[in-house]
């Protein structure tokens, strides 16, 4: 690993250890390897959204080039929202991409991640069938992505209307997650979810 | 890349270290209007990808980054560094501004270049000493001067068939125009036309020569005389058609009448005054050409002209 890459991630490091968030539970990072080229990230659902009190954990990868190009950074929790792929949890973030500035940090990057779960941008879409969920039904969007922050992110509200439709498809021998993205994506209608996933 | 932040002695402040690369700022330079400083290498490594400052992204170019204020260079001039060296032993702790001058002479700095004693004399970083082996290194230096010295012997010879080839073709040229000079009237007189043009704007590209003293003429030069004014001759640029007549000309068995023997020469002395005469350069020597003495009697001069070479007494 370049020099100045190792030199800056080290020093960040301890940045986002020492920083705030970290004492109030907001943000962490964890070293995956020795060569500081691969982190392990976490950021706390934002209060009042429906990501309370879930806790995602994200994989940050430093390029060699870092800090003139951006880290890599996406969810490693599965998580409902327009600007993450409920698939793969590639994030759709400007500072991720064109708009990163070498002074960015680690503590920056999970700052503005941690923002962007309380600010959707779902003009500028990762996911469409969450983005096109949460414009037009945005009640709906909310109970699905609270749902998600339960079983996949340790949130708290356990929604039994969710739980009690996966069951029946799980019965039907379909594997859960694939229940519960099928149930998500057509707003948690069993007929048609059924259909989809039987056709 | 800045210097890194463990190496201070004591609390270095955020404002002297590099958003970019988190180090302390080496050769700092600043943003023109927000005023963000970086290091050099840093920031101009940046704009190189995007135009921008990477503070707060407001557009920056490389002709607008500026020196940053003389207090900031002060203040970091004052930290105390370790030296590069450390690892290797060196203790010592510096000014900042004075470490680029004690890493010239730090002497724990592995790859200080220095002459090896045992014998070869070469200079190689210290580090490298222990398995230095002056045979070896030798070996390998005649090696590659070996293969150098064949390949310009090689180079030579390449060059030497290309010289026998053009003067094969030359004295070809030679032998035909020499043939259709022969055969065709029009054309020698063309080609004698050619000729005494080249003599004449020769003999205006010379100086005079003065010759105070005519008693030092030598009438009759050695071989070895003729051979280093011939030489000069051909450095002079002299025709080639006239160079072995006018060196023919040189010594008095083939001089004219008028200056052939002692005793003609002592009878015609008082015309040598009369001779329009070039200099040699360097040599203690004359030329004394046809076509600068027309207006000289003939027994005094003959075709293309005559070298006199003398003891003493040019100028």
């Amino acid at each position: 690993m370049a020099n100045i890459a190792a030199q800056r991630i080290k020093r960040e490091f301890k940045e986002v250890i020492k920083s705030e968030e970290v004492a109030k539970c907001a943000i962490k990072v964890e070293l995956v390897n020795d060569s500081y080229t691969e982190l392990k990230g976490e950021i706390a659902g934002p209060p009042d959204t429906p990501y309370e009190g879930g806790t995602f954990i994200l994989e940050i990868k430093v390029p060699e080039t870092y800090p003139f190009n951006p880290p890599k950074v996406r969810f490693m929790t599965k998580i409902w929202h327009p600007n993450i792929s409920s698939v793969t949890g590639a994030i759709c973030l400007d500072i991720l991409k064109d708009q990163w500035a070498a002074a960015m940090t680690l503590r920056t990057v999970l700052l503005s991640l941690q923002a962007l779960l309380s600010a959707a941008e779902p003009d500028d879409p990762q996911d469409a069938v969450v983005a096109k969920q949460y414009r037009e039904n945005l009640e709906m969007f909310q109970i699905t992505a609270r749902h998600w922050t339960n079983v996949y992110a340790g949130g708290p509200h356990v929604n039994s209307d969710c739980d009690d439709k996966i069951r029946r498809l799980v019965d039907m021998g379909i594997e859960e997650h694939q229940a519960r993205a099928a149930l998500s994506s057509y707003n948690w209608d069993l007929e048609r979810a059924t259909e989809q996933l039987f056709s | 890349m800045g210097f890194e932040l463990n190496r201070f002695q004591g609390e270095v402040d955020e404002e002297l270290v590099c958003p970019i690369c988190s180090g302390v700022l080496e050769d700092p330079l600043q943003a023109p209007v927000c005023e963000h400083a970086f290091c050099k290498s840093c920031i101009t490594e940046w704009i190189s990808r995007q135009p921008t400052c990477p503070v707060d992204r407001q557009s920056v170019t490389s002709p607008q980054l500026r020196q940053v204020p003389r207090i900031l260079r002060n203040l970091l001039s004052r930290l105390s560094i370790n030296c590069d060296n450390a690892q290797y032993g060196c203790t010592r702790v510096l000014k900042l501004d004075s470490l680029s001058a004690h890493l010239e002479e730090c002497e724990y700095n592995p790859k200080r270049p220095l002459p090896c004693e045992q014998g070869c004399g070469l200079i190689i970083p210290k580090d490298e000493f222990k398995d230095h082996n002056c045979v070896k290194e030798l070996r390998a230096l005649i090696h590659t001067q070996q293969q150098k010295m064949n390949e310009f012997q090689q180079e030579i010879n390449e060059q030497r068939f290309l010289i026998a080839e053009q003067r094969r073709e030359m004295q070809l040229l030679k032998d035909f125009m020499r043939a259709m000079r022969i055969s065709n009237p029009s054309m020698r007189a063309i080609a004698d036309a050619m000729e005494r043009d080249e003599v004449l704007r020769w003999s205006n590209s010379l100086q005079r020569a003065r010759v105070t003293r005519w008693g030092g003429m030598i009438s009759t030069p050695d071989e070895i005389l003729q051979r280093m004014i011939k030489r000069t001759l051909t450095e002079m640029g002299c025709p080639p058609h006239i160079l072995d007549d006018l060196m023919e000309n040189c010594h008095e068995r083939r001089w004219p009448p008028g200056l052939c023997s002692l005793e003609t020469r002592q009878n015609n002395r008082r015309q040598y005054e009369n001779y329009v005469c070039k200099r040699v350069p360097g040599k203690q020597a004359v030329l004394v050409l046809y076509c600068d003495n027309a207006h000289m009697s003939e027994d005094m001069m003959v075709e293309p002209g005559l070298v006199m070479i003398f003891a003493h007494g040019i100028e």
